[in-house]
């Protein structure tokens, strides 16, 4: 995994000390709110409904334990003993209080972690496949890239001040885990017909209150050109995209005003322009980056485990929760944070510490956190499942719901955002307790029911194959259906339904949707698969049934 | 001080975040800060408002708050929603589970 070189630490260490002045010189008052606003966001500080909130970059989501460990000990010595992973893979935490940040960034960067790019109108935190390295269906491992996008953008001087936040996504697989069709940027790795790696570049994706499926601009970009192209994409962004309208600044908006095929011209005659040798790195490089992603030193002839004296328990947690790695004898492990009783995305300290021990023993010392915020162990071997499984009891993290209807995406919402309308955690708790059984999780399949608590779409309820948007009118909260959206290669905006219910109307109506798709489906349909069939209008019929 | 959805209509409180905690407080009668709303001081009499608005630039101006605002009361509660939620905190938190 990589590791800061002597210049990334100097580069955080230096940016801490400069915050940690800049927050002595606000507490005194030298510096204004006004002054001191975008350097605290510039560091992942907001101020949010009921008190500050930092939000802790994981590059590409892709942990050591020990950094996770340290995220434990913030959570426990400046915050309230949990923290909230994101769906950018982050960490935030919700109660840190001003005076003892700089202590939290100190701390921070030991272990090569920071706060920088999780906020402001710069490149942000770069997403990734939380599979990568693992997947048995990816062509390359996406991290290296992630990691040299990341070192170019972090502290680019053209793009600090863009017209807006700008989200790049990437993955070395077909199957779309990382939603790069969502993104500003979505890469995906690829392979030519003469059988070369390079990538097929997405441009124009976006969630937010103008969703958006992001569209080619490049189907094959060789590797070299990686750098060069998206800086060319990035000054066509940072020349025309609008400054005049927060809501229309995005490069989704931009993009659509201008076609994707003029857009397409004006990147390719930028990219024609520019000096791409000044911008590309050396292979030297690219293969040193790499090189801190190399695959683990996995064993041959581990005999997968023998699962018929094993508890129903376990067997379920496996069915569901562990998937096919790359190497033979190993398991990718998915860690639901998906406890019905607790907002999704929740981890205490003590569970971060227990995950990172199971990962220490099972995994190679590695993590994920996924955008769909869960955690993932990527390289357990098979025989040693049932340990880990163990170890998850212990640690009450052995919710078998991955990508079933209890493993829902949920925003903070009007629980700490100061932005929401309506709150979201205890409508997600509300399902997941009305969906709690096992049993039925699993005869309902895969299901992705994605909750915002505004308009802003943190919890991606556009791409949710049910979505639900948080609304509040004369101080009453009401929820707004969505139904066909699709995160993943056939990605979808889903298609709006009527009138908004109260939750607890909402929650029956799920239900009776869910159940008109189990009685409708054909064989092995998923809930998607039957609504592309039957079309909105029947499934609508069965939402608004008792209305 | 004023947000796009106050009206300045009915009773006024102000409210703001302390600088180092962050945490909500409503201004008291003594022009001072309080965690709890129900210590906030509510009223309609211009001079107080304005001598609210006064307090409350200086208590930004001393580094004490920050985000200072007015907003509106309708029987004694905030009369925004938002408001409202502010005066009690998040409806669910994992700390109270740790």
């Amino acid at each position: 995994m990589y590791r800061y070189d002597e210049f990334d630490a100097e580069f955080v260490n230096s940016r801490v000390a400069q915050f940690r002045g800049q927050v002595e010189r606000r507490l005194d008052g030298r510096l204004s709110e006004a002054e001191f606003r975008p350097l605290r966001l510039m560091n992942g500080l907001y101020l949010q409904l009921h008190a500050y909130m930092l939000r802790v970059a994981v590059p590409y989501g892709t942990l050591r334990t020990d950094q996770l460990r340290m995220l434990a000990h913030l959570a426990d010595k400046y915050d309230k003993g949990y923290g909230h992973v994101t769906t950018r893979q982050n960490m935030q935490f919700n109660w840190p209080i001003l005076s003892d940040v700089p202590d939290m960034l100190t701390d921070l960067a030991t272990v090569d972690m920071h706060a920088i790019q999780t906020s402001g109108n710069c490149i942000r935190n770069v997403t990734c496949d939380p599979y990568a390295g693992a997947a048995a269906d990816e062509i390359e491992d996406p991290r290296p890239m992630a990691e040299l996008i990341r070192q170019w953008s972090m502290l680019h001087p053209e793009f600090t001040f863009l017209p807006r936040k700008f989200k790049i996504a990437v993955t070395g697989s077909a199957q779309d885990r990382a939603m790069i069709k969502g993104h500003d940027i979505g890469i995906q790795i690829v392979r030519n017909d003469a059988g070369e790696v390079g990538y097929h570049i997405i441009v124009g994706g976006g969630l937010g209150r103008t969703p958006v499926i992001g569209q080619t601009l490049r189907a094959f970009l060789p590797k070299d050109d990686l750098l060069p192209y998206l800086e060319a994409t990035m000054r066509v962004y940072n020349r025309f995209g609008r400054r005049d309208n927060k809501y229309k600044a995005r490069i989704k908006i931009l993009v659509r005003e201008t076609g994707i095929e003029e857009f397409t011209r004006l990147v390719e005659d930028e990219f024609a322009a520019l000096d791409a040798s000044e911008i590309a790195v050396s292979a030297d490089e690219c293969a040193r980056i790499a090189s801190y992603f190399a695959s683990p030193a996995f064993e041959a002839g581990i005999n997968p485990l023998d699962m018929t004296n094993q508890p129903e328990a376990f067997r379920k947690w496996a069915d569901t929760n562990v998937v096919a790695h790359t190497a033979s004898g190993y398991a990718i492990v998915n860690i639901s944070l998906k406890d019905p009783d607790r907002a999704p995305g929740d981890v205490t300290a003590d569970q971060m510490r227990a995950v990172a021990d199971l990962a220490d023993a099972y995994s190679f010392g590695e993590l994920r956190f996924t955008h769909q915020q869960n955690m993932v162990l990527p390289h357990v071997r098979q025989d040693a499942l049932r340990a880990v499984w163990d170890g998850l009891v212990a640690a009450e993290l052995e919710d078998a719901n991955i990508n079933l209807i209890g493993d829902i995406i949920c925003c903070p919402g009007m629980d700490f955002c100061a932005l929401a309308t309506a709150r979201s955690i205890p409508v997600a708790q509300a399902i997941a307790e009305r969906f709690n059984d096992h049993d039925r999780q699993q005869a309902i399949g895969e299901m992705q029911i994605k909750i915002s608590g505004c308009i802003n779409a943190c919890g991606h309820h556009h791409v949710g194959h049910i979505g639900i948007l948080g609304l509040e009118k004369a101080g009453v909260e009401f929820y707004q259906v969505t139904l066909g959206g699709d995160a993943t290669q056939t990605a979808a905006i889903g298609d709006k339904m009527g009138a908004g219910f109260s939750q607890d109307e909402l929650i029956d109506g799920i239900e009776r949707i869910v159940d008109f798709y189990m009685g409708e489906r054909a064989g092995s349909e998923r809930f998607l698969d039957t609504y592309r069939r039957l079309g909105t209008d029947a499934f609508k019929e069965a939402l608004y049934a008792n209305a | 001080m004023s947000t796009l959805k106050h009206k300045g209509k009915g009773p006024q409180a102000m409210t703001a975040n302390e600088l180092v905690s962050g945490l909500n407080v409503w201004m008291t009668a003594d022009f001072g800060w309080s965690r709890d709303y129900t210590d906030a001081l509510l009223t309609e009499d211009e001079d107080q408002i304005a001598a609210m608005d006064e307090a409350a630039k200086a208590e930004e101006h001393a580094n004490t708050v920050v985000g200072a605002y007015f907003i509106d009361t309708i029987d004694g509660k905030p009369a925004r929603y938002r408001e409202r939620f502010r005066t009690h905190g998040p409806s669910y938190d994992t700390a109270e589970l740790v």
